[in-house]
């Protein structure tokens, strides 16, 4: 038996503590349920980037297609190879991938923006992006289309303006492109042919890109490719590609943010122990009245952990809710892979809002146990002296 | 006895709460420390820069390359005294693929006159500039990957494809905190003779040093100049603007850093608000004999604020003195041997630490007000009344 309106109603009594503690439970909820988001939502957006359909082909030993070159002439040999969809229409793309410096919005300095320079059939290709505002670029032009995400956040890099490219190649923005959250959405795509007189590749692409029969095909694929060593390349799968671009961002994240969120519980566990502590000491004489009363210790422990665990629900709930709100910042980060940046959103899955609760009543399980056993330790005959 | 003396004395009464109040802010000051000196190591990169060193690289992006004879070109600019240049190989050490470290490949003849800072004995030098494949590792790349004078080691490139292989002809030291003490530098020359015949003869960046750093930014613009009308332009910038241009990608993780130094903060202010607020009304009988006796209000409004501010000095020296091994010896001294390139240093900050004690005895001062202003307002007889 334990007497929880008992509980409930007594951490409405002290309204001032119970709020300083809750919300401090609340601010570190939302803090680890927001870094925890962040993690997610890059993963997801590395994640969705590749299809497990699609075959990435670089230069061996390349880690971005940043650093890769492939010759032209490979493009046909990769396109022949065993495993490439016979029905697709491209069944592949070749493009070039450079990075250029652009002044940010709002912010000092510059920062590197990848720039895909992509062919005609581009969008028949991947068929998930779609022009939200605006329209295609014009092939053989000077015309662009940019990711959303980036839409807006550099100089010239919106609807209608535009930038230059290089000394003296400006670029029009004529469309901005929407790609299910994947990283593209941070790209700005070029007409490869421009892209390339403007860089210097001629007679060369980054990557080349192919539509797989099934991703069963994979296998075949890649040992066809990697068998002619004369050609120098590599094939992964496109989802196995981008998992390890995103790796070294997601642990930079992961490591920061696990140590913040030990030390802000921490801090916050002791916050809801003094809470529970004075609170234990300054009802003596109502716990030596519930003994009296025939409450076992054991009832009094189980409800002082109670009061203490609805205490850091009420905080962990605030704090969560907040933590949703989180899912409307966008939040833009050199990805050390690609030496890009890339616009990251946080992404409230209900798994970590779910765990966000769980971990504030951790909290004041944890928090609440010492007081809680000193409650359940004493004696009612004392108490009622006091 | 003075005041502040009996406000001391009063945390002795309930030393259990003031010793969890304690830890809580000691815990909140080390987490606030070493989140400021994570933010200051980053970014402070500029501080230490060299004021006279100005580096040249393609305007568009520091990822692309410039022609060769640019270098000729630099080196014939007013007020450059000594240039050098380099190229990022972004190599890798296959037995241990998963630590990031500099390459990069450099003028053999000037590298190491316009860093001087990079320390190599003379006869490693010596030894060197005589064999082509040779390399001169940093000491503390060195000591992580096990390499000694004179092992051949192999080098993959994400860029370059093949394996390189490189003879350990010299170590170099450190004679500055801002040096990065793992990159391993080789000949620009080894690399250019094998690179196919469309991509030879590019350097990644020129770096100059000039005659008077007060000719740095001047310097800068009259490089750019030559190259304006050309095919590849430049931007030259010095040493610092350039360290600090590469902050602007991460300026977003620095300001999320900066709000979660503030939200500890505020945790640390809630603790301390709710233990000086609890204490304040089990006394609130004593404070009504106290001014029963001829004390003022204001006397008890001290009393309240210095025993808050004791709280706070001691949780601010504890949460110091458990930041100074964390940071120097623990998390800096990983940081500094595992990402060392953009770690070099990592250690507390005098004035760091002094914003962390200073901080947490002014949020402690802070926190008391409300109750000292309520006690020191509260009518001596209702004073008297409260029992608890």
């Amino acid at each position: 038996m334990i007497p929880i309106r008992y509980n409930i109603r007594s951490l409405a009594v002290r309204k001032t503590t119970t709020l300083a503690t809750a919300l401090g439970i609340a601010l570190v909820v939302f803090v680890v349920a927001s870094s925890l988001m962040l993690v997610t939502g890059i993963k997801k957006t590395m994640g969705t980037t590749g299809h497990k359909d699609i075959a990435l082909v670089m230069r061996k030993g390349s880690d971005a297609e940043l650093g890769s070159v492939v010759e032209e002439p490979s493009i046909g040999i990769i396109l022949a190879a065993p495993g490439v969809s016979k029905t697709a229409k491209p069944a592949g793309v070749g493009e070039i991938v450079v990075v250029a410096a652009m002044e940010k919005i709002g912010a000092e300095g510059v920062t590197n923006v990848q720039m895909r320079g992509v062919t005609d059939d581009v969008l028949q290709f991947r068929p998930e992006v779609r022009i939200v505002d605006g329209r295609p670029a014009q092939p053989g032009t000077d015309e662009v289309i940019v990711g959303k995400q980036i839409r807006g956040r550099f100089k010239g890099v919106e609807l209608g303006q535009s930038f230059d490219v290089k000394k003296n190649r400006p670029a029009k923005v004529v469309g901005i492109f929407e790609a299910g959250g994947s990283s593209y959405e941070s790209e700005v795509w070029v007409d490869r042919e421009t892209l390339r007189s403007a860089f210097g590749r001629e007679g060369i692409v980054s990557s080349v890109r192919v539509k797989l029969e099934s991703p069963a095909s994979f296998d075949a694929f890649q040992l066809g490719i990697e068998a002619d060593k004369r050609m120098g390349l590599m094939a992964q799968r496109e989802v196995t590609y981008y998992e390890k671009q995103s790796e070294g961002t997601s642990i930079l994240v992961a490591a920061i943010g696990t140590l913040i969120a030990f030390f802000v519980s921490v801090g916050a566990m002791i916050g809801a122990m003094i809470t529970m502590y004075a609170a234990v000491a300054n009802r003596q004489r109502e716990i030596g009245t519930l003994r009296a009363l025939g409450f076992s210790r054991r009832s009094i422990l189980g409800s002082f952990l109670l009061e203490s665990m609805t205490l850091a629900l009420v905080g962990g709930l605030v704090g969560t809710v907040a933590a949703m709100g989180m899912g409307f910042v966008r939040f833009s980060m050199m990805n050390f892979a690609s030496w890009s940046e890339i616009v990251f959103s946080f992404d409230p899955t209900p798994g970590i809002l779910g765990f966000a609760l769980v971990f504030a009543g951790g909290m004041g399980l944890v928090g609440g146990f010492f007081p809680a056993l000193r409650a359940a330790r004493v004696s009612p005959v004392a108490a009622m002296r006091a | 006895m003075t005041l502040p003396g009996l406000a001391f004395r009063n945390l002795r009464r309930n030393l259990f709460r003031v010793v969890l109040t304690v830890i809580g802010v000691a815990v909140a000051i080390l987490a606030f420390v070493s989140l400021r000196t994570l933010v200051w190591a980053w970014t402070s990169g500029g501080e230490w820069a060299a004021k006279d060193r100005v580096v040249t690289r393609h305007k568009v992006t520091f990822v692309m390359t410039l022609p060769l004879r640019y270098y000729e070109e630099v080196k014939q600019a007013p007020h450059v005294k000594l240039a050098t240049f380099a190229n990022w190989f972004g190599g890798k050490d296959p037995n241990h693929d998963k630590e990031f470290f500099s390459t990069l490949a450099v003028e053999s003849k000037t590298y190491f006159d316009v860093y001087p800072e990079m320390s190599v004995p003379a006869e490693q030098l010596a030894k060197w500039q005589e064999n082509r494949k040779g390399a001169i590792v940093g000491d503390v790349l060195a000591k992580k990957l096990g390499w000694k004078l004179g092992d051949r080691v192999v080098i993959q490139s994400g860029i370059y494809a093949g394996d390189w292989q490189f003879d350990i002809d010299g170590i170099y030291t450190a004679t500055a905190k801002s040096v990065d003490r793992s990159t391993l530098v080789f000949h620009w020359k080894y690399l250019n003779e094998s690179l196919p015949d469309r991509a030879k003869d590019q350097v990644g960046w020129i770096v100059s040093r000039v005659d008077a750093s007060g000719h740095a930014a001047d310097t800068g613009v009259a490089i750019d100049k030559i190259f304006d009308e050309k095919d590849t332009q430049t931007l030259s910038q010095d040493e610092r603007s350039f360290n600090t241009s590469f902050l602007a990608a991460f300026s977003a993780i620095l300001k999320a850093i900066d709000v979660i130094s503030v939200v500890i903060l505020l945790i640390m202010l809630l603790i301390l608000g709710n233990t000086i607020a609890m204490g304040v009304r089990e006394r609130t009988n004593e404070y009504g004999v106290l001014r029963a006796i001829g004390f003022l209000p204001r006397h008890i409004a001290l009393f309240i604020l210095f025993e808050a501010m004791f709280l706070g000095m001691l949780g601010g020296a504890l949460g110091l003195a458990m930041a100074y091994p964390f940071v120097n010896l623990g998390m800096g001294r990983w940081l500094e041997e595992n990402m060392g390139s953009f770690f070099p240093y990592f250690h507390v900050e005098p004035s760091i630490a002094a914003m962390g004690f200073a901080l947490a005895v002014i949020l402690a001062g802070a926190a008391a007000l409300l109750p000292a202003n309520q006690a020191a307002r509260l009518k001596v007889v209702d004073a008297l009344r409260r029992v608890a």
